[in-house]
């Protein structure tokens, strides 16, 4: 589902100036094909889970970065393993 | 599970905002959800930390809880999906990165054959089937009826409901899944019907029951009364010298049966006086000599 700016700012309580950091961090990328650009329910997830590691957990926006790039790597890592789970249960063909 | 917040969060009664905050923060780090994607029960614990500190960090709240006034439980606040469940998903999201894999794809083993060929099965890739339930009503699961649902995307999906299905059954309707990838095509949804009680009916296989209130005279003397089925009234005959736990069948106004022809519905009957002294009654009754003699419970272990 599409979520324009304007909601994705008022469902994930950001400021203006804060979306605008992050975008320029890139730890959010909505997609942008057309003029405007549009998030998505996973960008408000991670939204969510910047702050709580920000608000939550005390962390500095260095460690953001670092914390970010390595749960993505994490998470890579998960999907590869369960497609490659998915691969030896089915058939091959 | 603890719900006193001060065992929670492994702090003493007048702990100061300072040591709170870091008790919170120590434990956060090492329970949150996102952190932790291969432990199921993380978000439980971390919602109950996070419900512990919200109670605990404000003065009002603890002041009340610590006179009592109020328990630790309710304090949560409902929270929606947290990343790790998109991002472990099988759809394509720009923060995916494979790049702590990649030293593996390049080799020539059969770990990477592998990875090349579900790229290659990912590039057709059917849609997801999703999951959804649906109530319905008892009497719309014997007779069938027409469903809307509204999706959470707010779209929404007619559900034509079979009569006679029964509770637990899953109806696929194909192709109205999640859309898949290249020549994929959609995958289905897949319903799951929960039916209602109902306030009258009841269903054993494919027989319905029902208990249905008749008057002392039409128990004596027999009647024709009418009686709700899950597809209208019917008239029925209760025969003379009927009993209260009689039970009557209606011949095929049960559920369809599955390979055609209907089960029946049972009708038990329940002899209700009218309510309050009547003395015509009181009158009658007394001078009516086999009813005295009469015993219901011989033969009845005492």
């Amino acid at each position: 589902m599409k979520i324009s700016k304007q909601e994705f700012l008022i469902r994930s309580g950001l400021e203006h100036e804060t979306l605008a950091s992050w975008l320029e961090e890139q730890w959010l990328i909505p997609s942008d094909s057309s003029a405007e650009m549009s998030f998505s329910d996973i960008d408000i997830a991670r939204a969510r889970f910047i702050r709580d590691l920000q608000e939550i957990m005390g962390v500095n926006d260095e460690g953001v970065g670092v914390i970010l790039h390595l749960v993505d790597q994490l998470y890579g890592v998960r999907r590869t393993l369960m497609t490659l789970q998915n691969v030896i249960k089915s058939p091959s063909d | 599970m603890s719900t006193d917040p001060y065992e929670v969060l492994g702090v003493k009664k007048g702990v100061s905002h300072d040591d709170l905050q870091k008790a919170y923060r120590r434990l956060a780090k090492k329970c949150h959800p996102d952190l932790n994607p291969g432990d199921k029960t993380a978000e439980s614990k971390f919602k109950e930390l996070s419900a512990a500190y919200a109670l605990l960090d404000d003065p009002e709240k603890r002041a009340k809880y610590d006179s009592g006034e109020i328990d630790g439980s309710g304090t949560e606040r409902p929270r929606q999906n947290y990343y790790r469940d998109y991002a472990t998903s099988e759809q394509d999201h720009p923060y995916a990165d494979n790049s702590g894999f990649a030293d593996f794809m390049g080799s020539e083993d059969a770990l990477s054959e592998l990875l090349r060929r579900s790229a290659r099965a990912q590039a057709n890739r059917r849609g997801h089937d999703l999951e959804f339930r649906l109530p319905i009503k008892f009497i719309e699961s014997i007779a069938g009826a027409s469903k809307r649902l509204t999706l959470p995307d707010g779209n929404t999906l007619d559900v034509t409901i079979p009569p006679g299905i029964v509770a637990g059954q899953v109806l696929r309707l194909r192709g109205k899944g999640a859309p898949g990838l290249g020549k994929g095509g959609f995958g289905d949804a897949l319903i799951e019907v929960e039916i209602m009680p109902d306030r009258l009916f009841s269903r054993e296989r494919d027989d319905i029951y029902l208990e249905w209130p008749i008057s002392l005279s039409e128990a004596v003397l027999g009647a024709k009364i009418k009686v709700p089925t899950p597809t209208g009234d019917v008239t029925m005959t209760v025969p003379k010298a009927s009993n209260t736990g009689t039970t009557l069948r209606l011949k095929g106004k049960g559920a369809p049966k599955h390979g055609g022809g209907h089960g029946d519905q049972l009708v038990k009957l329940k002899v209700m006086l009218p309510k309050g002294p009547d003395p015509d009654l009181e009158a009658f009754v007394a001078n009516w000599e086999k009813g005295k003699t009469y015993n219901p419970r011989e033969g009845v272990a005492s």
